[in-house]
This record gives C-alpha cells, structure tokens and sequence, in this order.
C-alpha cells in the first residue's frame, strides 16, 4: 500500500439528534483511489462531508498529510489540498464556466492562466463553453464544471460525491473516463458511487458503509471483486 | 417622522385655486419623491445585503441607522468636521455590524428562524436603549454642512437638501456597482451570493463573509441614517421609521434583489408623494404599509426578486 495520506480513525459524525458514523476507519494512500460503496442513507456522504469540514466530527481523528484535520472549517481544509465535488455540484449559476473555473484557483492561487490552458485541454467541451452561463448547461455539463473548479484549486486529494448520479448514460462514460484520466495524473481520489461499476473501474480499493460502520473493505489489486456480492453486501 | 419643510417657493403661474395646480405640482411631487426615494433605496440596499449573504433578514437595522446619525452627531460635537465624522461613523458601525454578526448571530445561525428574528429585534432594541439612556426623548439636529437653499428649474424647485442627498446616494450607488461588476472582490461576493456551499467548496471563509457583509450593511444604513438626519429630527426612535421603509421598499422590489432594492426605494418615495398630496396626507405616513401588504399578497417575489425561502 502507498504512504498513507489520509487517515481517519474511529470517527464519529451526525447531524443534532442523528448520529450517523460510528467509529469509521479508513486511509487513502498516494495517488490511491478508494470507493465508498453504500446503499442509501448508510453514511457515504457524511464520511466524505466530515473529511472536508462541513460536518463536524463528535470523535475520533482526521489526519492529512500528518496533521489533524478533524473539525477543523472547510476553508482551512481546502488550503490543505482537501478539495470536495458535491453531490449537488453547488456551482455558480448565473456566472460563466470560466467565472466558476477561475473562483476555484481563488484561494490556493498558483498559474491560474497554466491551470485554465491545461484544464480546457482536458475538457475540451469546458473550453467550447467557457463563455457560457452554468445554469443553461446540461447535468453532465455541469458536472464536469464542477470538477473543473475543483481541479482548479490543485487538489492533492479529491473527493467525488456521487460525480454520475442523475447523468444521461452518455455523460456517465464520460465521466468515468474523466475519473480514469485522473487517476493516471496520481491525483489520490476518494470516490462514492451508486453506479458501482464506474467506481470499481477506477478504484485502487473499496469499503462498504452500513448503518454507518465499515463492514467491508477489499482491495481489488488482490483480486478482482464479484460485483454481484457486492450489490449483495449493500443491500441485503 | 416626516421630512422638514423645504423653503417654500412656488412655480411661476401657479395658482392655488384654480384647476392647474393640481397637474402643475406632479413633476414637483416626482422631483421630491425621488429625492426621499434614494434614502429608501440606500437604507433597503443596506439591509438587502446583509440579507443575500446570510438570509436572514436584521430587524433591528433600524436602530444601526439611527446609531449611524448619532455617531456622526457625538463626533460633530467633539469638534470633528462633518466629512471627517460621517467617514469614522461608517467605519465604527461597519465595526459594530460585523461583531454583531460574530457575536450574536452566528452561534444561532442554524437555529430556528424565530430565534435569528427575535436576537436581531433584541439587538436593534438594546442599541435603542442605549442612545435613550443618553438622550431620553431629547430631539436634536445635525448641523448641515452646506447651505440650506433651493432653486428652479423651469417649474420644479429643488432644495439642497434633495441635492445632497441624491449626490450621496448616487455616488453611494456607483460605487457599489464598480465594486460588484468591476473587481474581482465584486466578482467573489457575487458567487458567494449566487451558493454559499459553492462559495466554501472552493474555500471561502464563508463565516468570516456573512461579518462583513453584515458590517457593510449596518455601514450604508448608517450613511442613509446620517443622510435623513439632515431633513429629520434625531431622535431614538427614528430607526423604526426607517425599518418600515427599507422593508417596504425591499419588498416592492423583491427580496435579495440589489437592484430591486433601488428601485423599489425610489418608487415607494413617489407613490409616498403622490398619494400623499393627490390622495391625503395620511398616505405619507401609511403607504410604506400598504406597499408591503399589497406586495406580500399580491406578488410576494416584488418587481425583481426570486421565489425563495427566507429567513427572518
């Protein structure tokens, strides 16, 4: 397994009278991709809304390059390298691609006009559009914005939440091929999905979320993983 | 509270008795309305964005405006110019605004809305106390720093006072629109604006915003404040006047629009003039009211707002 980069011991999380992790351990190496798989409700996004700050643990520990990150506000997690797309995408809608692309280099700042020539090389259809409003594109569209703005500000680690929920099939290969392209950058990525064959596509590792508690965890570099099983172990 | 009377002049050819004056005085009226309409505009623009960055709307900046006013006079009283004064008023309730926001509503902000409402009313109550405290129901002035005059232009006169004011807001309005179009900041509070959660997923300190946000809020109401101390008495109280304005005038213009805020500010200042001198008096005092009645029932977003849950 490669140096551990992030590592979460025993966390506890929830919202004021629902408590919904409970003791979650799991580590993310460099340039290692892990997939949080979990039916509905089981606590995939408040594991990742908690790495990024916008949940506050009630225990255990987030540590980030060594240093402990639990509990700290998003902004001091995002100037660490820590960088969420949402679920819901939470874009700038009545501003342009490029305005949306250019606020996410705002705070971690570097070569913003490098970033931008780099990113609309990678996402050709952003550079077609950069002059259009957000809210006029399409969900695809939208989603790869949104992952634009986050590799704007240079993330050391990504974290995708749902990136192929409610996409037309067209858009989801698209994104997994996005996914796919930056896993071969060596940008470490933690990853949750529905669609699990887009998230064992490019997962280094997988862990399953129950009510709230890891109760599986496989590495797919040891052997391939029955996608079947696992649909089993989510839901049954 | 009602404005001061301005000297009176009368249009050439304007008869009291006859059928004329009746038509004769509406480009005066309008004149007039727009001049107490950019206070509006300035006091609803002040609290409209405190309100787009935290979504709740401060009942109590009303007494920050009043707070502005008395700033500026206790300063004049110390033997500050006027300009110097009003510039170090601004600052301290920009000061004051932002430890509001820090101190008092952000440990309830995910509290229910009632209670953000009743801390906001309890501040604006407690800043009311304070300046009673001092100057009970003493009425003072503010010394104008310009001559008080008026003129003509062909058969609308105009005082200085409206001069004054209309520059100031103007100016005011500028360059708020220079800051939000023109420069990158601009172009910041703008997304904050348009999503929060977008604003701190690329890592905005969106808590650090909301303070100053509601600093600059509570510092254009106290301009607007210092402003209508020109033309009105000083009193404690005044800030209540100016809430039901700002109000109905956010509200005509539709909630979190900036620029339905200016706007619904100027036209509640005419609809004031007009219904007050073609209709009654009374209207002076009322229509404020009826603006924000008719708005909620009949239009709820007002001329420029989105449909959206606020937070009061």
């Amino acid at each position: 397994m490669p140096e551990e980069m992030l590592v979460a011991k025993g966390v506890e999380a929830g919202y004021p009278n629902k408590q919904i992790l409970f003791g979650v351990d799991f580590s993310v190496g460099r340039s290692e991709v892990v997939a949080l798989l979990g039916a509905n409700g089981s606590g995939k996004s408040t594991a990742l809304n908690t790495i990024s700050g916008f949940v506050r643990p009630l225990a255990g520990s987030i540590r980030f390059d060594g240093a402990e990150i639990a509990g700290m506000p998003p902004h001091q997690i995002f100037r660490r390298g820590v960088i969420q797309v949402s679920q819901a995408r939470d874009l700038f809608p009545d501003m342009t691609v490029e305005e949306n692309l250019l606020l996410g280099a705002w705070v971690r700042g570097g070569e913003t006009a490098t970033l931008l020539e780099g990113l609309y090389r990678s996402f050709p259809r952003l550079a077609e559009r950069k002059t259009q409003m957000v809210r006029l594109m399409s969900g695809g569209e939208q989603q790869m914005v949104a992952i634009g703005r986050a590799l704007m500000g240079r993330p050391k680690i990504l974290l995708l939440d749902e990136p192929s929920g409610g996409l037309a099939p067209t858009f989801v290969n698209e994104i997994a091929a996005i996914i796919a392209t930056l896993k071969k950058t060596g940008i470490a990525m933690v990853i949750i999905e529905q669609n699990i064959k887009l998230a064992l596509s490019v997962a280094d590792r997988f862990l399953i979320l129950r009510d709230g508690r890891v109760t599986q965890r496989h590495d797919i570099s040891a052997g391939a993983a029955d996608e079947k099983e696992i649909v089993r172990s989510i839901y049954l | 509270m009602r404005p001061r009377a301005s000297p009176v002049l009368r249009p050439a050819g304007f008869d009291p008795h006859g059928a004329g004056p009746v038509l004769a005085l509406f480009p005066q009226l309008v004149v007039s309305g727009i001049a107490t309409g950019m206070l509006y505009a300035l006091i609803a623009l002040s609290m409209t964005v405190g309100y787009r960055a935290t979504t709740v709307v401060n009942f109590g900046h009303g007494d920050m405006v009043m707070a502005g006013a008395y700033a500026v006079f206790v300063l004049l009283g110390s033997g500050m110019p006027f300009l110097p004064a009003m510039v170090l008023a601004l600052a301290l309730l920009f000061a004051f605004g932002v430890l509001t926001q820090r101190v008092f509503m952000q440990p309830i902000i995910a509290g229910p809305h009632l209670s953000l409402a009743i801390m906001a009313l309890s501040i604006g109550y407690a800043v009311r106390g304070g300046a009673r405290l001092e100057w009970g129901s003493e009425v003072t002035t503010l010394t104008r720093p310009y001559p008080q005059d008026a003129f003509m232009v062909g058969s609308v006169v105009f005082t200085t006072d409206d001069l004054v004011i209309s520059g100031v807001v103007l100016g005011l309005l500028l360059a708020l629109f220079v800051v939000f179009h023109l420069t990158p900041i601009g172009r910041l509070i703008q997304a904050i604006f348009q999503s929060q959660r977008g604003a701190a997923l690329v890592g905005i300190n969106v808590h650090a915003f909301h303070g100053m946000m509601w600093g600059a809020g509570a510092a254009l109401g106290a301009a607007g404040g210092v402003l209508l101390a020109l033309i009105v008495p000083l009193s404690p109280d005044m800030g209540v006047w100016t809430l039901l304005r700002g109000f109905a005038a956010m509200t005509l213009g539709g909630f979190g629009s900036l620029h339905g805020a200016v706007i619904g500010g100027l036209l509640l200042g005419i609809m004031e003039k007009l219904l007050g001198f073609y209709v009654s008096t009374v209207f002076i005092d009322i229509t404020a009211y009826l603006v924000t009645i008719l708005v909620l029932l009949i239009r709820p977003s007002g001329l420029f707002g989105r449909q959206a849950s606020i937070r009061v």
